[in-house]
């Protein structure tokens, strides 16, 4: 267990090595980790939610959007990034396109389930008592939606650290995989200690989201809220593992 | 449901799982069955860590006790594993390649471990990572003689050295060289910061690399850290004037690339010898050791260039251009 | 340093072999991909299938226990929700990192952590599937004499076939993605080909060979449920309509 020993100490020294100059420090590593990932998971989001949202909304569509979600899920990291690499090279907007490739499709999946399954009666209360189209959408199903639109962004977010720190295995420069990919010059100490550190980022991300998304559920939500999964006949929430 | 709807659900069910169960098991079952062993004309496979291909069935090696050879995880160790392998294969020994087993660090800790009985180590390597030695020796002899009395200590012995050695070297655009009249590395400490030197990044920590440049040459070049499979894309799109490079690279083949001399030695001596572990000598014989000898004789840098040539840039397999090395020269 | 023979080596016309495909790395060299599907490319398959076989069916049978603890003892539920969350949050990338630490560079770091991403899928879903059964065909089981574990055998677990299949599909599908990893810690699986053909330029043919067959792979095992969970429920097809 002395590596571990060694590793906390790696990141006690912000990442640097005995007898070493330059190299870029744990935090530098781990705040770029950060801003490529915001940037992923904005455009992410940004094409996803509405899409979804409305797709749900209109119970158009729901081939597309729920295998959207199976076939992102099949999609390995290393491969996408791989193949980009390949066609494209490997500079931040290529790892930005993988990344939006990756995010988008269980975000897309987990909103228009979310939208998508609200339940009718609701619906047409509202409209009975006249609300537009719009109207119903915005202060129907889109409050109701948030804690499965949530589960699906703080999903893809996780995943998109997770594709950044994969990214630098693919040759890109600019994340903590900088070390796990580079053990000769930090030495497995190093390597584990960034992982440590990967592990860390990726949770308070999680927790991070997490509470913004008890901040955005509309309170009388909040209360009756359990965690349900749709795995009968069809709709398949979209989870995704970090790959 | 009704009870009929029931049990035909439940047979279905029950075909559904055999179904399912059956195309599980029967991929599980080829994965699992179908062993890697190859006849030794098509050779081990490259992907699989550990595989065995038919040895011969007469020769010194037959009824010796199984060897196990490691090699690190890069080309030229990839070709050399497959060189001493399939040469012993020939000779009758049972030999079990386990391909990229890692870093200097990691395979020496194997052979420790006993995974593994031999690997082919670089003299300066083992001295400076293995044995942590700081003093430098002076020629290629020495390294030689200083690592082997080292891994002495320990239970192993190293074989005979190749004549081909596999040091960092700096290589730059033969337009560039004639521009600034560059034959040797000394030559460059007149360019100052103008110079960009590209490497990977341990290198800027390393005696072999700008400690000892500095300290050997003075040389201080502006540093640039490029990925070791990025060498040659970054001198030939001009990200850097000089890379870091290895002087066996099979891109150095055809004049495209100069390599700068090294009179003083700073990257130091890098030949290629088998660590052995004593008793593993001892139980095999001495055709055992004279093979690897053989081989080893074989190795001068044109040979080791163009079979790293053939398998970088013509991504032909290690074990495929090792055959046909040792075939040509009589051990295959 | 001795030198033998001063006619050295004969060294084979290698380049004669070669051809421009793979030298000039055009988009797909056809030949490599023959050349190396039995040395290369199937064994990396081989392996991964494997790995990936063996992660899910260890991580149903310990999701499967939990599941039904938790289904007896609802207490349960929570601690291990929050336990396999944050295996499963943790990325891939650093969870092998610090499994291969003290189990070492070998099967049982990556098997360790290809399970640990099973867990939570596997667990939820079997969980929910197991507390969909309706309450009343709950009691006409009790009411037909039926024990607890037999109610659970006959009744409870096929009921919840669908949500545990769903689950196994999601399972399958995230691992056989994430086993492209393991070869960071674990020589085995198409992220090794994909891995040095990275290295090698990079080296587009086997990139889009190795990287394509995990593709296909995914979507293959999961085609295969898809159908093995709509035969199980052609009730639920109709319903669904």
């Amino acid at each position: 267990m002395h590596e571990f020993v060694q590793a906390f100490r790696f990141i006690a020294h912000n990442g640097a090595v005995a007898g070493g100059p330059a190299l870029p420090s744990l935090s530098h590593l781990a705040l770029e980790t950060l801003k490529v990932g915001a940037i992923g998971v904005a455009i992410s989001v940004l094409i996803s939610v509405p899409l979804g949202v409305w797709l749900g909304h209109v119970h158009r569509g729901s081939f597309i959007a729920i295998n959207l979600g199976n076939v992102g899920r099949a999609l390995p990291s290393l491969a996408v990034l791989a193949i980009g690499d390949a066609f494209l090279g490997l500079g931040l907007t290529v790892v930005e396109l993988a990344l939006v490739i990756l995010a988008v499709p269980p975000i897309v999946t987990n909103a228009y389930l979310a939208v998508d399954g609200v339940d009718p009666d609701l619906v047409d209360a509202a409209r009975g008592m006249g609300m537009s189209g719009w109207q119903v959408l915005a202060r129907v199903e889109l409050p109701l939606a948030v804690p499965l639109i949530f589960a699906g962004i703080r999903t893809a977010a996780v995943f998109v650290v997770s594709t950044t720190t994969i990214a630098s295995l693919a040759g890109f420069s600019g994340s903590l995989g900088d070390v796990i990919a580079n053990e000769t010059s930090y030495h497995f100490s190093g390597v584990l200690g960034a992982a440590i550190c990967v592990a860390a980022l990726a949770l308070a991300v999680e927790g991070a989201l997490t509470l913004l998304q008890r901040s955005l559920t509309p309170r009388g939500l909040l209360m009756v809220q359990r965690e349900h999964v749709l795995g009968q006949a069809g709709g398949v929430p979209a989870t995704r593992v970090n790959v | 449901m009704t009870a009929s709807r029931w049990s035909r659900s439940r047979s279905r069910i029950a075909s559904a799982l055999s179904a399912v169960a059956l195309s599980a098991l029967s991929v599980g079952l080829a994965a699992c069955g179908s062993s890697s062993s190859t006849t030794s004309s098509s050779s081990s496979t490259p992907a699989t860590t550990a595989s065995t291909a038919t040895s011969a069935s007469s020769g010194p090696g037959v009824g010796k006790p199984a060897v196990t050879i490691g090699d690190k995880n890069f080309a030229e160790e990839n070709i050399l594993g497959q060189l001493y392998a399939q040469a012993l294969q020939a000779k009758g020994f049972t030999v079990t390649l386990k391909e990229n087993v890692g870093s200097s660090e990691i395979i020496y800790k194997a052979l420790v471990a006993g995974q593994i009985d031999m690997y082919p180590e670089y003299t300066g390597t083992l001295l400076s990572a293995i044995a942590e030695q700081t003093k430098e020796p002076a020629s290629a002899a020495a390294a030689y003689t200083q690592a082997k009395v080292f891994v002495q200590k320990h239970g192993f012995t190293l074989l005979n050295y190749t004549p081909f050695y596999d040091s960092d070297a700096l290589a730059t655009l033969p337009s560039y060289a004639s521009a600034h009249h560059l034959a040797s590395i000394a030559d460059l400490k007149a360019l100052g910061k103008s110079l960009t030197l590209g490497a990977p990044p341990e290198f800027a920590t390393r005696f072999e690399g700008l400690l000892g440049l500095k300290q050997l040459y003075g040389v201080v070049p502006t540093f640039k850290p490029i990925a070791i499979e990025l060498s040659y894309k970054a001198l030939e799109g001009g990200q850097v004037d000089v890379q870091n490079v290895f002087s066996t690279d099979g891109q150095l083949l055809g004049g495209k690339f100069k390599v700068l001399a090294d009179p003083k030695h700073v990257f130091g001596f890098q030949n290629v010898a088998p660590v052995v572990k004593q008793s593993v000598l001892a139980a095999e014989g001495p055709a055992f050791a004279a093979t690897l000898n053989e081989v080893s004789a074989l190795l001068t840098i044109k040979a080791i260039q163009q079979m790293n040539a053939a398998v970088s840039i013509d991504k032909q397999s290690a074990s495929s251009v090792a055959r046909q090395f040792l075939v040509a020269n009589g051990l295959g | 340093m001795t030198m033998l023979a001063a006619a050295g080596p004969v060294i084979p016309n290698y380049a004669a072999q070669s051809s421009s495909c793979e030298v000039d790395n055009h988009l797909f060299c056809w030949r490599w991909v023959a050349h190396n599907w039995g040395p290369v490319l199937w064994p990396a398959l081989r392996q991964h299938i494997l790995l990936a076989l063996v992660a899910v069916a260890i991580g149903f049978v310990i999701a499967m226990a939990l599941a039904l603890a938790a289904h007896r003892y609802g207490a349960l539920e929570r601690p291990t929700t929050i336990v396999t969350t944050t295996l499963y949050t943790i990325p891939g990338i650093a969870l092998f990192e610090l499994l291969a630490a003290p189990v070492g560079l070998n099967v049982f770091s990556a098997e360790i952590a290809l399970v640990s991403y099973t867990l939570l899928i596997l667990f939820r879903n079997i969980l929910a599937g197991l507390r969909s059964v309706p309450a009343e065909v709950l009691d006409a089981a009790e009411g037909t004499g039926m024990s607890r574990t037999q109610t659970l055998l006959r009744v409870e677990l096929p009921l919840a076939l669908p949500a545990i299949v769903a689950g196994l599909r999601i399972a399958v599908v995230t691992i056989i993605a994430l086993a492209t990893i393991v070869y960071i810690i674990y020589d085995r699986g198409l992220g090794v080909p994909i891995h040095r053909a990275l290295g090698e330029g990079p080296f587009k043919t086997e990139l889009i060979a190795a990287g394509g067959l995990a593709i296909a792979l995914a979507l293959l095992a999961d085609g295969l449920l898809v159908l093995t969970q709509r035969m199980l429920t052609p009730w639920a097809r109709a319903r669904a309509g």
